[in-house]
């Protein structure tokens, strides 16, 4: 249950630090070998959850927060719900932390971490600005008041908590796209049957 | 991490009591706005998003829909007033836009609801847009397609000001609280918005090095009467073609854009101080802002 808005949240200690910190430990890089293709979210178990756009081929190399390069298989693609599944046994890293589908509320703060552009582990900030359709196509995004670039997509839009609440897609001008959570754990569920 | 996570349920429990009193305004073909119901009955929203006066269909947060006619208009600082017979929907909580100040958190709300944030990076006139007025916000935050018109709101969801992509192609601006509010008093006191009106057309004029000198101006630029319309306030207050006009009240007047953000419709009946140079010497002039009449 959310706690009743005080108005002085910002007299306490706010520790974005911490929450970049936590992401990244569970943000990797896809690339195939060289170039940067995209962002991932390490999922449990041994899993890295992506975009069906980042990865467009069998197998892709990960570089891990500790700067180790696996290899990993593509077993499961979605290019509808711009989803991907790879196969990244035993790392040792910690998972992201799901948070629970429909735990966001407009105006919630969220954090996106990824390496847009290159840039390595890159944290942006804003706000849930809707969650729905924005055109006829009717698939529901989570629509985030927060900067994107190329490079970020894959990665992991999160809660206050550190907790995954969408996986990035795309920017709608300045607008951040986020496949919802309830998409991404039924994608993950239905992959690894 | 609590510090942030009480930051993030204070900002959408701002979204949700704020987005209580937001309507979906109709008023323009393809992209809808924002609106607020700002006094029982009320909905203030961007003039430049309503095209029509009438059978202006606009969208509770309840999702009913209802048709709303223009009360008035102030397309000086880019406001509507709309008449809506709205029970049940609850009015805005206004606060005191006097407290605003730069660095503020500040939420954008949307019909929707929709949500975006920033902070207030300016606090002061609006100079070089379109319809400059006293006092407004500028936000660093993104106004997306279809805010205009809606509230911007203090991170315990109280309305600070009306939210504007209309009057500057440059800066996303709010309009604030407390002007909304004395617009919307005159449409109370008076049943319109009054427009107001002096009779005289004018142009703008350098003002010669010497002359600013010895008269100890400081702006490079003024204003020249090239006609002044029989029966008008100006004539009443003896106004004359060639007069240049330097300041009203405590406005300085260096451009006719100046001259029109000077006259706001609250000002109708007021008696303000024209500083003019009359064949280049100085002379006031006491002039009573007049109300234009109305059409039809």
């Amino acid at each position: 249950m959310a706690s009743p808005g005080t108005g002085a949240a910002l007299s306490a200690v706010i520790d974005i630090a911490a929450l970049a910190e936590q992401l990244r430990q569970v943000t990797v890089e896809v690339t195939d070998g060289g170039e940067l293709l995209g962002s991932g979210v390490l999922w449990p178990p041994g899993f890295v959850v992506t975009n069906a756009h980042v990865v467009r081929r069998r197998e892709v190399a990960l570089r891990l927060v500790d700067g180790r390069l696996v290899h990993a298989r593509v077993p499961a693609r979605d290019p509808d719900a711009d989803l991907a599944l790879l196969g990244v046994p035993g790392t040792g890293l910690p998972s992201a932390t799901p948070a629970e589908p429909g735990s966001v509320r407009i105006g919630s703060f969220v954090a996106a971490v990824g390496h847009p552009l290159g840039v390595r582990g890159a944290l942006t900030t804003g706000i849930v600005c809707a969650m729905g359709p924005i055109d006829r196509s009717g698939r529901a995004w989570i629509q985030a008041d927060l900067r994107l670039a190329p490079g970020n997509s894959g990665g992991p839009l999160a809660d206050a908590a550190g907790h995954v609440v969408g996986v990035n897609s795309r920017a709608a001008g300045p607008l951040a796209l986020a496949v919802p959570m309830d998409q991404v754990e039924h994608f993950v569920r239905d992959a690894r049957v | 991490m609590d510090g942030l996570q009480s930051l993030s349920n204070d900002l959408a429990a701002a979204v949700e009591r704020g987005g209580r009193a937001v309507f979906k305004v109709a008023g323009r073909p393809r992209l809808a706005s924002t609106g607020v119901h700002w006094r029982q009955g009320l909905v203030v929203t961007a003039d430049h998003t309503v095209h029509a006066d009438e059978d202006v269909t606009i969208t509770g947060p309840d999702g009913r829909a209802l048709t709303a006619r223009v009360a008035g208009r102030d397309p000086t600082i880019d406001i509507a007033v709309l008449k809506v017979d709205a029970p049940g929907v609850p009015v805005a909580d206004v606060a005191d836009s006097q407290e605003v100040r730069v660095g503020h958190i500040v939420l954008a709300l949307g019909a929707g609801p929709r949500a975006s944030w920033g902070v207030v990076s300016s606090i002061g006139e609006g100079r070089r847009a379109r319809g400059p007025a006293p006092e407004l916000l500028h936000l660093d935050l993104t106004l997306y397609p279809g805010f205009s018109g809606g509230p911007l709101v203090d991170t315990q969801g109280r309305v600070v000001g009306i939210n504007t992509s209309g009057a500057s192609r440059h800066w996303h601006l709010a309009i604030p609280a407390a002007a909304v509010d004395r617009l919307v008093d005159e449409l109370m006191r008076r049943g319109h918005i009054p427009r107001a009106y002096l009779g005289v057309s004018t142009q703008p004029v350098r003002l010669p090095e010497p002359l600013r000198q010895r008269h100890g101006l400081d702006q490079q630029t003024a204003v020249i009467v090239v006609e002044v319309q029989s029966g008008s306030p100006a004539a009443a207050a003896g106004l004359s073609i060639g007069d240049v006009i330097v300041s009203l009240g405590a406005n300085r007047i260096t451009d006719p854009t100046d001259l029109k953000a000077t006259l706001r419709p609250e000002r109708v009946g007021e008696s303000i101080t024209a500083s003019v140079l009359r064949g280049g010497e100085p002379k006031e002039l006491q002039v009573t802002v007049g109300e234009r009449p109305r059409r039809g």
